[in-house]
């Protein structure tokens, strides 16, 4: 019987479900669970923890997600362009070069910081 | 309206996921839950997507959406001390009033709208199915310029997001 | 197929759909007893591989030649653990994720084709089904880092997603070549477009690119920093024990069993193989074969940094792999590849 793919994809996904859903759900009804202050501290080598644990954010990175974003929609349109390259004439994929080569100013501009500063 | 067709199960799941994430997206007391069932509401929009034979949309929405605004998203939630976030704002009282006569308009609007229209309701045409490998040619055959235009947007919002993001520091 | 309406039936339909062939392969092969036990295999075989190049023996004693049953003392091992839930960490949170990515990290297995007919689900869009769904690894454990509420794994957790992230847009890049060559997403004619030459041989500069991107999506030395021992215990997986352990543990040789899986079937020719030996066992034995150059570095080259990690990823792959996108341009106008019908 020829299956829609995806059902049979959502088949997968509720087989896999069923099927390792037991090996986390059935270990919490055999382990100690009375919360004890030392057992359950946060592991610093030994030391007692202190300060917030979530204080501190690694900033330095951000422009690298905003580029990611940017270049995760234009893969997805190149995916589209790809299909179709051998299957279409030569003038039309010129648009395409034409948007590869305007996405490279802003490429060009965050890897030219990239590679001056330290840390960015 | 044909009452006598069941629904569609697909809609019908799609449906109360996608609502019901977004729901919990809003109300959720601690922000992250709230970041969580967004990403979960956009799967639903990409299940959507999926069920109406755009499956090349579906996955663009879970790989841009859920891979990369959500994570955008999480890291603004993340940024928030927490002694800010745990600040609930006391509400006035007559929100799930308001909410009610909301809906409840809204409902008697769509309800007249369809008793009005009778055996005549206004559906948009069916969408002509696309299959992905006509997706390349439509895309650079028939709208070159449209995807000119998204190219210069595209590298205007991120030479933007660079500079603010070079200036904050 | 009718359903049984009668207990009579029902022992026929039963049979029936038993040895139906959609059955056997989700749940077979290529489906879940398949996919388990390549991935037990894989932990022992990465100990055995990585012990022998340190000149060590690795697992010897638990049951069979060479401690070939070493995960299953594993797993029984750290099932009887207890999961201890750090002091103010999320609970939901820090159990629900390792579940979620073991999901996540299995649910692509139902489009990769292990065979001519071996696959659960041939969809069209498979290459972006599985690109979509592996985006969702890094925003999973910046979260679980974020539950444990403990500061070495969010520091790692930071590192993981920043380096997940800066690796993943080369990879899709240098998988646009193979896209182009192939002329589809589906991943059957993908590899049924290779039958004359494999992709590796056009697309070598993607072929190496992607490698690459995949052993830093996956947290592998050289790119190891998110779990650097020295520094930072374990990672975004620190305050993980038990069961909890064990799930995070799974999902990283499912990762690395649907990367190598991938990388068989966009640049190795997947299935296609001379005839002595059926096509599905060409496959294994190829995917083993990358598997076995992810893992070997491991044992041999030291850690990048993370911040010139990042800045390599950013600056230098993808720059190769945009380069290799137009050689694919070029290769194909100028029709180079069509002896090989491409």
């Amino acid at each position: 019987m020829a299956l829609n793919p995806w059902l049979l994809i959502v088949i997968w996904g509720v087989i896999l479900i069923v099927l390792t859903g037991p090996m986390l759900t059935l270990p919490m009804f055999w382990s100690r669970r009375k919360p004890d202050q030392f057992r359950d501290m946060p592991f610093e080598s030994g030391q007692v923890p202190q300060g917030e644990a979530r204080k501190r954010l690694v900033m330095q990175y951000y422009p690298y997600l905003l580029m990611f974003v940017v270049f995760d929609v234009v893969a997805m349109f190149l995916f589209a362009w790809g299909i179709s390259f051998t299957s279409i004439p030569a003038s039309d994929s010129f648009p395409v070069l034409v948007f590869l080569i305007l996405l490279g100013a802003p490429l060009g501009y965050a890897l030219k910081m990239a590679l001056r500063r330290e840390n960015w | 309206m044909d009452l006598s067709v069941p629904p569609d199960i697909t809609f019908v799941v799609l449906t109360t996921i996608t609502l019901l994430a977004a729901i919990l997206a809003l109300q959720a007391k601690e922000l992250i839950y709230g970041a969580i069932s967004l990403g979960i509401s956009f799967i639903g929009i990409a299940g959507f997507f999926v069920s109406l034979d755009a499956p090349y949309l579906g996955m663009l929405q879970i790989a841009v959406y859920v891979g990369a605004v959500v994570v955008l998203i999480l890291f603004t939630i993340m940024l928030v001390r927490r002694e800010e976030a745990d600040k609930e704002e006391a509400g006035e009282g007559g929100e799930g009033a308001a909410g009610l006569w909301i809906a409840g308009l809204l409902a008697v609007s769509i309800a007249g709208v369809a008793a009005l229209a009778g055996p005549n309701l206004p559906i948009s045409p069916p969408a002509t199915n696309l299959p992905i490998s006509q997706l390349g040619p439509v895309l650079t055959g028939t709208y070159p310029v449209p995807l000119i235009i998204l190219a210069l947007l595209l590298s205007g919002a991120l030479l933007g997001a660079l500079v603010l993001a070079k200036i904050d520091r | 197929m009718n359903l049984p309406t009668t207990p009579a039936e029902l022992l026929p339909f039963i049979i029936a759909v038993v040895t139906s062939h959609t059955f056997i392969t989700l749940v077979i092969f290529p489906g879940f007893i398949h996919l388990t036990v390549v991935v037990m295999f894989l932990t022992w075989y990465e100990r055995k591989l990585l012990a022998r190049i340190q000149l060590r023996i690795g697992p010897l004693y638990a049951g069979g030649p060479g401690g070939i049953l070493q995960p299953i003392a594993d797993g029984v091992k750290l099932i009887f653990k207890e999961v201890m839930i750090p002091y103010k960490a999320d609970k939901p949170l820090f159990l629900g994720i390792p579940l979620a990515l073991v999901f996540l990290g299995a649910l692509p297995f139902a489009v990769i084709p292990f065979g001519q007919h071996w696959v659960i689900a041939n969809l069209d869009v498979g290459l972006v089904f599985i690109f979509a769904v592996t985006s969702l690894f890094p925003s999973m454990i910046l979260i679980f880092a974020w539950a444990s509420n403990s500061k070495y794994p969010f520091l790692g957790g930071l590192r993981s997603l920043f380096q997940q992230v800066a690796y993943e847009i080369p990879m899709w890049i240098s998988a646009l070549s193979v896209v182009m060559l192939a002329g589809s997403l589906n991943l059957v004619q993908i590899v049924t477009a290779q039958q004359r030459i494999w992709f590796i041989v056009p697309a070598f500069l993607s072929f190496i690119v992607f490698f690459i991107a995949t052993m830093a999506e996956l947290e592998r030395l050289p790119f190891d920093l998110p779990e650097a021992e020295p520094e930072l215990v374990a990672g975004w997986y620190t305050e993980s024990s038990g069961a909890v352990f064990m799930v995070i543990f799974l999902a990283l040789y499912m990762k690395l069993y649907l990367m190598s899986s991938l990388i068989t079937v966009l640049f190795l020719g997947g299935w296609w193989g001379p005839a002595f030996l059926p096509q599905p066992v060409w496959f294994i034995l190829k995917a083993l074969v990358v598997a076995t150059f992810m893992i070997i570095p491991r044992g041999v080259y030291p850690r990048l940094r993370v911040d010139l990690l990042i800045k390599v990823g950013w600056t230098r792959l993808l720059i190769i792999a945009l380069a290799n996108v137009f050689i694919t341009v070029a290769l194909l106008s100028t029709g180079v590849l069509s002896a090989w019908g491409l």
